[in-house]
């Protein structure tokens, strides 16, 4: 009986849960060590992006690229933030609505070309990312785009980050048990279905333009609902955080960290906010490390940092075939 | 009567400078089916670069304006032979090295000259005055350059033996090269191409307007609307969607304020897009 | 009748691939679609499943009208179709391609499969099952976990089958389910397909190896997108113009 509970498939099958529920604890312990605000805040800015490049790659499991990803952050932002701030709207009545409108525009733009291919939508969404910042210029009287908007009312009336802290961790949870449960049941594997072959996948009645727009619809309003708590956090918006190159870097996130993976993303984020906080003399210089550590996984890793074990284990198999190979000869 | 004078002046600056970086930018989409969204950070480099040589290190504006398209079209060599050769038509690796090229060029840009707005000096200063109508020589001058190169552009496609191979290819990859036609060689001029032209539009545009960080997306952003107006294949769509562009944006902005402008472009597109996807000469899409 | 094709009809621009096609298929029957290269076999294939969109015509299947419907919609009215370039998923394993093609029946909802519910429960198991019993009808059983992608030939067309038949098919189109397999094979898969069959399923084949002929009730030849002629296999085998079809435009063996 032992033997069976310890066979090696039941151990695998324990493990990846095992570090989620580690790493959650070790985090929710986080605050009791280090007391320092600052790196609190960078945690707090962690698990934002990490609820943003995870639902980012969720639309990627259907085959297609959401270049606006980061501007739905933004949309999430502004319509959290201006009716709090400007006509006094409770944060967690502006938040969800935020997240809302988000996921209303995605599904908007996204339905008119759920038949075609992926490339049109990619060149769309571009188009949409860089074009959607003009809305808020346009909005200028309540965006105060040009110089950015300050004086966001908070989420929670405390003076310091830990709450916070609480807050963000169990949102961060929540929103990705959600993404992976979407991921793993039969709803993602229809996606990863069509991403392979819309031919078979139509001709096995699946209606891909449906899926492709449910993805999309989930996609942006998880990454609205980051907007929108960010905004509330942070309490002020910059246009600039919403714009082309932040999707980019939303995409090196999850391609470093490995796009064939739910954790990709996780481990990607993590590592590009936070350790660029430890170069702090070099961090203009950062990027160019980022954009070379970024050519060099997707060539050489494809499947990311999150593959390192597995590249690992594999190298040091052939090693020991060579070496068993070498003795016996 | 000036207003006018200055504003059809400002239709052609326009419309001219965007259609030579929508045309490059549709050659490699047609060509080489790679979405480059780095080419506005290649249109922005070039402009910075023409600053940087003219303005740091002095040398001769014109000198610099060559050396920057010299520059940039060497650079595209390099990108299509490296870049987007091994990816034709890989829209996921085309993403991630177009990310990686754009935060290199944008990295570089901000700690060599720095992120505040500069201003490269007019490549022909002054005004020229004739009667009682003046016009900004500068003005004048980019409408020619741009005007030429345009022309060039449209006689090399449609009359020499290279552009109409590059034709071929845009329409059947592999029937062209069944015909013998080098796609790599001709995708590797195609690209050389759209840099040089986009360069030239990055520094012309630089004189007249000022270089900062974001010009490359408004740059993109623009190009995008070209295509998308024009349709994807269509030369004549590109010139044509170029010039409405071109009018909306110089002719707007004497009415209501520039972000509404923009945004007012951004609908036009959007509605285009709902209606008639392959845009007004494009061929059928999906 | 299952199915009626009426004046089918597809023009690209100067090009016709299908000229006013007529045939019709039998509940139980096992038909046989043979011509030579490009006389337009899938072409039929793509318009009576909602790919292509015909020019002219109409397909009736079971009494509906589904002529130019999409495919999902042709898929879950209950005809499957095996293809003859045979994509698949190819990341996903043997027993994936099939489990992720039982899509419609029994089908859960989407609520139900986030949230796990019972009735999502009772239905993977139900799907699993039903998934090892295609796979053991064709011999898959044995390579369940192989990466599509990394299958012989043979067995990658085999799964080709195998996911049509997912879709628990009243009318089961297969486009040259045999092309590329050996000997061994290609008894095997025409076993399979004589299962299949015995089930209940009407099938309707596209194929240039004549053997298969024998399966079918009825065989219908083409050639330049037209009807030439139709009959059982031996007065077809005999038929002139068909003889001419395959000798002179580059078809296979008439053994």
């Amino acid at each position: 009986m032992v033997e069976k509970r310890l066979s090696k498939r039941n151990r695998k099958k324990l493990i990846q849960p095992g570090i989620y529920a580690g790493v959650i604890i070790v985090l929710s312990l986080f605050p009791l060590w280090i007391k320092s605000p600052y790196w609190t805040h960078i945690f707090i800015l962690t698990f934002i992006y990490i609820i943003a490049t995870v639902s980012l790659r969720t639309i990627t499991i259907s085959g297609q690229f959401p270049l606006a990803h980061a501007a739905f952050m933004g949309i999430g932002g502004y319509v959290a933030a201006i009716p709090s701030k400007w006509f006094g709207w409770s944060p967690w009545l502006t938040i969800p609505l935020g997240a809302i409108t988000a996921m209303g525009i995605g599904i908007l733009i996204g339905y008119p070309f759920a038949r075609l291919r992926a490339m049109y939508y990619a060149m769309v969404s571009l188009f949409f990312g860089i074009g959607v910042l003009q809305v808020f210029f346009v909005f200028q009287r309540w965006t105060n785009a040009y110089h950015g908007l300050t004086g966001i009312p908070p989420l929670l009336s405390v003076t310091s980050k830990v709450p916070y802290y609480y807050f963000f961790l169990g949102l961060t949870v929540v929103c990705l048990s959600i993404l992976y449960r979407f991921e793993f049941c039969r709803i993602g594997m229809t996606l990863k279905a069509i991403e392979q072959s819309h031919l078979v996948a139509s001709s096995v009645g699946i209606n891909e333009p449906r899926y492709r727009v449910l993805v999309l619809a989930v996609g942006c309003f998880f990454v609205g609902l980051s907007g929108g708590a960010y905004a509330h956090y942070v309490r002020a918006l910059s246009y600039t955080s919403f714009d082309l190159l932040a999707t980019l870097w939303l995409f090196m996130y999850v391609l470093i960290g490995g796009i064939g993976s739910f954790a990709g993303p996780i481990v990607g984020t993590a590592l590009l906010v936070i350790v660029p906080e430890f170069l702090r003399g070099m961090k203009e210089f950062v990027p160019y490390i980022s954009a070379a550590i970024l050519l060099i996984v997707v060539f050489v890793m494809p499947e990311g940092l999150v593959g390192l074990p597995q590249l690992v284990e594999s190298w040091m198999k052939k090693h020991r075939e060579k070496r068993a190979v070498h003795h016996a000869s | 009567m000036q207003l006018t004078l200055i504003t059809i002046i400002n239709v052609l600056v326009l419309s001219s400078m965007y259609i030579l970086v929508a045309l490059g930018f549709a050659f490699l989409f047609s060509i080489m089916g790679i979405l480059n969204f780095a080419h506005g950070a290649i249109y922005m480099v070039s402009g910075y670069i023409c600053y940087q040589l003219a303005v740091e290190w002095a040398l001769n504006q014109w000198l610099s304006l060559f050396l920057s398209v010299i520059l940039v079209g060497a650079f595209g060599l390099f990108l299509e032979k490296y870049c987007f050769r091994p990816f034709f038509g890989n829209l996921n690796r085309t993403i991630v090295v177009c990310i990686a090229i754009i935060i290199i060029l944008e990295t570089t840009v901000n700690v060599t000259v720095g992120t505040l707005v500069r201003s490269l000096p007019a490549f022909v200063p002054g005004i020229l005055r004739t009667g009682f109508i003046s016009v900004s020589a500068e003005k004048l001058v980019t409408v020619m350059i741009g005007g030429s190169l345009l022309a060039a552009m449209v006689w090399f496609i449609r009359r020499t033996k290279l552009g109409q191979q590059m034709q071929a290819i845009s329409q059947d990859v592999e029937g062209a090269a069944l015909q013998g036609i080098s796609v790599h060689r001709i995708s590797a001029l195609a690209c050389v191409l759209a840099c040089g032209l986009a360069a030239v539009a990055g520094c012309l545009m630089g004189a007249i307007f000022n270089l900062s960080p974001f010009m490359g997306g408004h740059m993109l952003l623009k190009a995008l609307e070209l295509v998308i107006l024009g349709g994807i294949g269509s030369v004549g769509g590109i010139f044509f969607a170029g010039f409405v562009i071109g009018t909306l944006d110089a002719t707007l902005p004497l009415f209501i304020g520039g972000a509404a402008c923009e945004a007012i472009g951004i609908g036009v597109i959007i509605m285009v897009l709902l209606f008639r996807p392959q845009g007004f000469f494009g061929r059928e899409a999906g | 009748m299952l199915l009626e094709i009426t004046e089918l009809t597809k023009h690209y621009g100067g090009l016709v691939a299908v000229e006013r096609f007529n045939m019709s298929v039998g509940e139980g029957e096992i038909v046989g679609l043979i011509g030579p290269n490009g006389a337009g076999k899938s072409t039929v294939f793509n318009l009576v499943t909602g790919v292509l969109k015909p020019t002219k015509g109409k397909v009736i299947f079971d009494e509906k009208d589904v002529t130019g419907q999409k495919p999902h919609v042709i898929a879950e009215l209950g005809i499957g179709r095996a293809f003859q370039l045979n994509p698949l998923f190819a990341g996903f394993t043997v027993f994936q391609n099939v489990f992720a093609s039982f899509h419609l029946r029994p089908k859960s909802s989407l609520l139900d499969a986030f949230f796990n519910t019972a009735t999502y429960r009772r239905n993977e198991a139900y799907i699993s099952e039903q998934s090892m019993e295609i796979l053991q009808l064709l011999g898959l059983d044995g390579v369940k976990d192989e990466l599509a992608k990394n299958l012989p030939h043979g067995h990658q067309k085999l799964l080709g089958i195998a996911r049509a038949l997912a879709v628990k098919p009243r009318l089961l189109l297969l486009d040259e389910p045999l092309a590329g397999m050996n000997s061994g094979e290609i008894d095997f898969t025409m076993e399979a397909i004589r299962k299949t069959h015995r089930a209940g399923v009407t099938i309707v084949l596209v194929e240039h190896n004549m053997q298969i002929m024998d399966l079918c009730s009825r065989v219908v030849v083409v050639n330049f997108g037209q009807k030439i002629a139709e009959g059982s296999p031996s007065e077809v085998r005999d038929n002139e113009e068909v003889v001419r079809a395959y000798f002179g435009g580059g078809g296979c063996c008439l053994v």
